[in-house]
């Protein structure tokens, strides 16, 4: 074999390895709205709903309730994260990009404050207001925006056939998306917070994936997403959560009994599934591209429907199957492109 | 200076002389600057060249098999020089660019 044919198939090995990563991503985050849909249910989160409903109403029990699951999502993430850059042995790697505020990290931080307060915490009011399956699919739009900021911002090349891709993807998560919303307004009943919820995501994550691909230029994606939840989890904890204690909702109290097992379990189950399809997704974004990456990583609209089905035996509807189908279409365009010799992928 | 900063800052401080190295010259000395020695810290200070070059911060200009196993056997090496593109951001990460 020739140099030019070893150097095609390097290129492919390593554009096969980000969509692996990628691929992984969608699996885990599916994963992660069973234990994002069982929390609310385990107490005291669901005593806490019925405290908040009764002061100030059931609207802002979802919203308290949502930021505080957020707020202790981030923290198992972050304890899932630190597991994993221990076995990597990157500590030291982590206290060094930690230090380079300016240039690195506050990349990160900015990130965090689009993943966390926006996307994360607008898919846990999403969850609240509307259901798992609804919040999974309405951030389906999130590839879009990140691939769109990512060539504005730093000139990401994206092909044709990875747009082809993208679209049809993001075809197949209307699909889904718009058949819920029809039934939901035949039915009467609109939950507009919660549909506002699945903005946020959709916007948050796109945002966060653009701005990440940034930082993630000169930092090892494992250290740079653990620096992003440490930022989310000290806006939750810092910030937000003392604000609404403040106003008068009884956070710590609950904070505080949200130590007990069951909800320690959930919440860690949470934080696995969560921290390592948040790792995947940013280790695949310097192979591939913050577009593909998240064009493949949107599988996981299709995956969470499939494990709220068999763990949760919620029945998708008709409209969700052909979306997700065409996401599965669509995703395997991009995944068959053929890469050639680009060896970057802002077209150096 | 050496092995207090980020590994891919300093893998693109390397790389600011302008000059063409080899991959796997750049992660021996890596390897002994951050004391990474472990096969596992070889692979993973190539895997943050390899990333780099994905970025458009280096771009490989010759390529050969290593057929003596200076750094694997069978593999191919690659002869990195900085981009443009990696010279604005190593500005951006401060390094102090000649």
């Amino acid at each position: 074999m020739d140099i030019r044919e070893l150097k095609k198939l390097e290129n492919k090995r390593k554009m096969n390895k980000g969509y692996m990563w990628a691929l992984f991503c969608a699996i885990l985050w599916g994963i992660w709205y069973i234990p994002g849909t069982i929390i609310w249910a385990v107490p005291p989160f669901d005593s806490m709903w019925v405290a908040i409903d009764a002061t100030h109403g059931g609207s802002m029990a979802t919203i308290a309730v949502a930021l505080l699951i957020s707020a202790f999502n981030a923290l198992t993430v972050i304890a899932a994260l630190l597991i994993w850059n221990g076995y990597l042995g990157k500590f030291g790697e982590m206290k060094r990009t930690l230090k380079e505020f300016h240039p690195c990290s506050k990349w990160f931080f900015l990130a965090s404050i689009f993943g966390g307060p926006i996307a994360i915490l607008g898919s846990f009011i999403a969850i609240g207001f509307i259901g798992a399956g609804f919040a999974a699919v309405a951030a389906l739009l999130y590839p879009v925006i990140g691939s769109v900021l990512a060539r504005q911002w730093y000139g990401e090349q994206i092909s044709k056939r990875a747009w082809m891709g993208i679209l049809v993807i993001i075809v197949g998560g209307l699909t889904i998306f718009v058949g819920g919303a029809i039934t939901e307004i035949t039915s009467g009943s609109i939950n507009y917070i919660g549909y506002i919820g699945g903005l946020m995501a959709a916007l948050g994550w796109g945002i966060e994936g653009a701005i990440a691909g940034k930082g993630l230029d000169i930092a090892e994606p494992d250290v740079g997403i653990t620096i992003r939840f440490i930022g989310e989890a000290s806006i939750y904890w810092i910030i937000l959560i003392p604000i609404f204690a403040l106003v008068g909702y009884p956070m710590f109290e609950y904070a505080l009994a949200a130590f007990n097992p069951l909800s320690i379990i959930v919440l860690g189950f949470a934080g696995i599934t969560f921290g390592y399809c948040y790792v995947s997704w940013y280790k695949s974004f310097p192979l591939i591209g913050v577009g593909r990456g998240q064009g493949i990583g949107n599988l996981y609209g299709l995956c969470a429907v499939i494990f709220m089905y068999l763990f949760m035996a919620q029945v998708p509807a008709w409209t969700v199957l052909v979306g997700g189908a065409l996401c599965v279409l669509g995703s395997f365009v991009m995944i068959s492109e053929e890469t050639g010799d680009a060896e970057s992928l802002r077209g150096e | 200076m050496a092995g207090l900063r980020p590994i891919k800052f300093r893998l693109l401080e390397l790389f600011t002389d302008e000059k063409e190295h080899w991959n796997n010259e750049i992660v021996t000395q890596m390897q002994k600057e951050y004391n990474m020695n472990s096969n596992f810290g070889r692979d993973s200070i190539n895997f943050d060249i390899l990333e780099l070059a994905s970025g458009g911060m280096l771009k490989s200009v010759e390529s050969k098999v290593d057929e003596d196993g200076v750094y694997k056997k069978g593999f191919l090496l690659h002869k990195y020089v900085i981009t443009d593109f990696g010279k604005v951001r190593s500005s951006d990460a401060c390094l102090e660019y000649v």
